[in-house]
């Protein structure tokens, strides 16, 4: 009996204990989405420089359009490529219901407070990788994330500059170590499937000429979906 | 200059001259009008295994691609149509028996045969320019135009070229597809001076393309160490046109192959035409 007492009391004071550290680390997120709560919607001019093992190309530009919360387009007239992950900046992402968050470490950035988080995400069917991120806790700022899921692993960089009361992206330098698979479209016929590889480079993207807050149409993130 | 007019207005007054043309033009529009219909699939398809990591935009389906997506499926079939004439261009004067007649004028053999060989080139070079303008002309119209992306087979290897630099690449690349096929036209056309008929050229010169082509393609490592004794090896160098940076280097060797085998093979075109015995 005295030994069930003693488990019941160590357990409810480990859940109390881990509960409370939750709360705890959930106040740097809880603080990031207080900062952009009030952005609407941004327009940016963005421009891409591919440093990566296999891709030829040169720099390409386009402009990008976002709004909360997951409301994406590129608009180029050329062909361009956009890293998917870390490309698009989106505080919205990391909402604190979303995740289990660990406090890695405290530490220094550029010599200001940080705090250094590992977001596991609660709902594995909707997303898949977790995410460490480096967040400036005096201006409330994502410096470094890394994600990384079963094969893909994104490390990214950021710099920030003032448009209007928000700080955004002016240079994003993201890491990219990606799986590549052959499909099957892309062989000639009789030729057997190569083995998967790995895409590893980095992709250096500058951020210029933001509008914030000028009133997005939902109907411009529409784009005819393709059939399959 | 006056026989290579005469030899020249002979090959296009015939109907057989025109398969190769009119079998192009089928083809490459049939491929571009399906093409057109079904550009959500293939563009799904085609960009699938980049899209999970890249958000691509801009017209990457245009017809800087189909034409090079054509001449990539084209390669191995257009020796076939190269040869309908190549392979036809001496046998058919004994076929028809005008042989005599014409060896009995004034103009030596030498100057025969090289008119002959000078029609041959102008019929390659005719018929790709015909692919080329055809498949960028429709494909421009159908699919506009763009940057054009280049995907390697096996790797991870994306070439990225920018419209403006596409055309003068194009040109060369065409060129260089001219080059190839002359190398082909090059083996109908001896076996053309061999035989008394079309027929032996054509399916001898189709023989030696597959043999070759096969030969080299063979993931055996005997195979391998032929492959870079066939001249079937280079014949898809104009594909290197649309790399980046162009390996000029590996372009003028394999230019400088596929010359060498057409100078020879002309050469003993020659030497066959110009001891040629006619009287029997």
């Amino acid at each position: 009996m005295k030994k069930r007492v003693w488990f019941i009391w160590f357990l409810l004071l480990f859940s109390a204990g881990w509960a409370f550290a939750q709360d705890d680390t959930a106040r740097y997120l809880d603080a990031l989405e207080r900062k952009y709560s009030a952005l609407k919607d941004y327009t940016v001019d963005v421009k891409v420089h591919f440093d990566m093992e296999g891709f030829n190309a040169p720099d390409m530009q386009a402009r990008l359009y976002f709004k909360p919360p997951d409301k994406m387009k590129v608009e180029s007239k050329k062909v361009f490529f956009f890293p998917k992950e870390g490309g698009i900046f989106n505080p919205f992402v990391f909402k604190k219901e979303a995740f289990d968050i660990r406090l890695l470490e405290e530490t220094t950035y550029d010599n200001r407070k940080a705090v250094k988080l590992k977001l596991y995400p609660k709902d594995t069917k909707k997303m898949k990788q977790s995410f460490v991120l480096i967040l400036d806790i005096e201006s409330h700022q994502i410096r470094e994330f890394h994600t990384s899921s079963d094969e893909r692993e994104v490390k990214g960089v950021i710099d920030y500059g003032k448009f209007k009361e928000f700080d955004l992206p002016t240079r994003i330098e993201l890491h990219l170590d990606l799986p590549f698979k052959e499909s099957f479209e892309m062989r000639e016929f009789g030729q057997p499937a190569p083995a998967p590889q790995r895409v590893t480079g980095k992709a250096e993207i500058s951020y210029s000429n933001y509008r914030v807050n000028s009133g997005l149409r939902d109907d411009i993130f529409e784009s005819p979906k393709r059939k399959k | 200059m006056k026989l290579v007019w005469f030899e020249t207005v002979k090959t296009f007054s015939r109907w057989r001259t025109y398969i190769g043309f009119s079998v192009i033009a089928l083809i490459v529009i049939i491929t571009e009008v399906v093409m057109r219909l079904s550009a959500d699939e293939i563009l799904y398809r085609m960009l699938r295994s980049l899209e999970k990591d890249f958000l691509i935009s801009g017209n990457v389906l245009n017809g800087w691609f189909v034409t090079a997506f054509i001449m990539n499926s084209l390669h191995i079939h257009m020796p076939f149509l190269i040869t309908l004439v190549a392979g036809d261009v001496v046998s058919s004067e004994a076929t028809s028996g005008t042989v005599r007649l014409l060896l009995i004028r004034p103009p030596s053999r030498s100057r025969i045969i090289t008119a002959k060989y000078i029609t041959t080139f102008f019929y390659t070079a005719g018929l790709v320019l015909f692919l080329g303008l055809l498949c960028i002309l429709l494909g421009l119209t159908l699919f506009g135009s763009g940057d054009l992306i280049i995907h390697h087979y096996g790797r991870f290897g994306i070439i990225y070229i920018e419209e403006a630099e596409i055309p003068i690449r194009m040109l060369f690349a065409f060129i260089a597809a001219i080059w190839s096929m002359m190398a082909v036209a090059s083996i109908a056309f001896l076996l053309s001076t061999l035989a008394e008929n079309s027929v032996g050229p054509i399916i001898g010169t189709m023989a030696v393309v597959v043999v070759f082509l096969v030969i080299g393609n063979f993931p055996l490592d005997f195979f391998r160490s032929l492959k870079p004794y066939l001249f079937t090896t280079y014949l898809t160098f104009w594909q290197r046109f649309l790399d980046d940076p162009i390996p000029w280097q590996q372009i003028g060797s394999s230019a400088a192959i596929l010359g060498l085998h057409s100078i020879l093979l002309f050469l003993i075109a020659l030497g066959v035409y110009t001891r040629k015995d006619i009287k029997s």
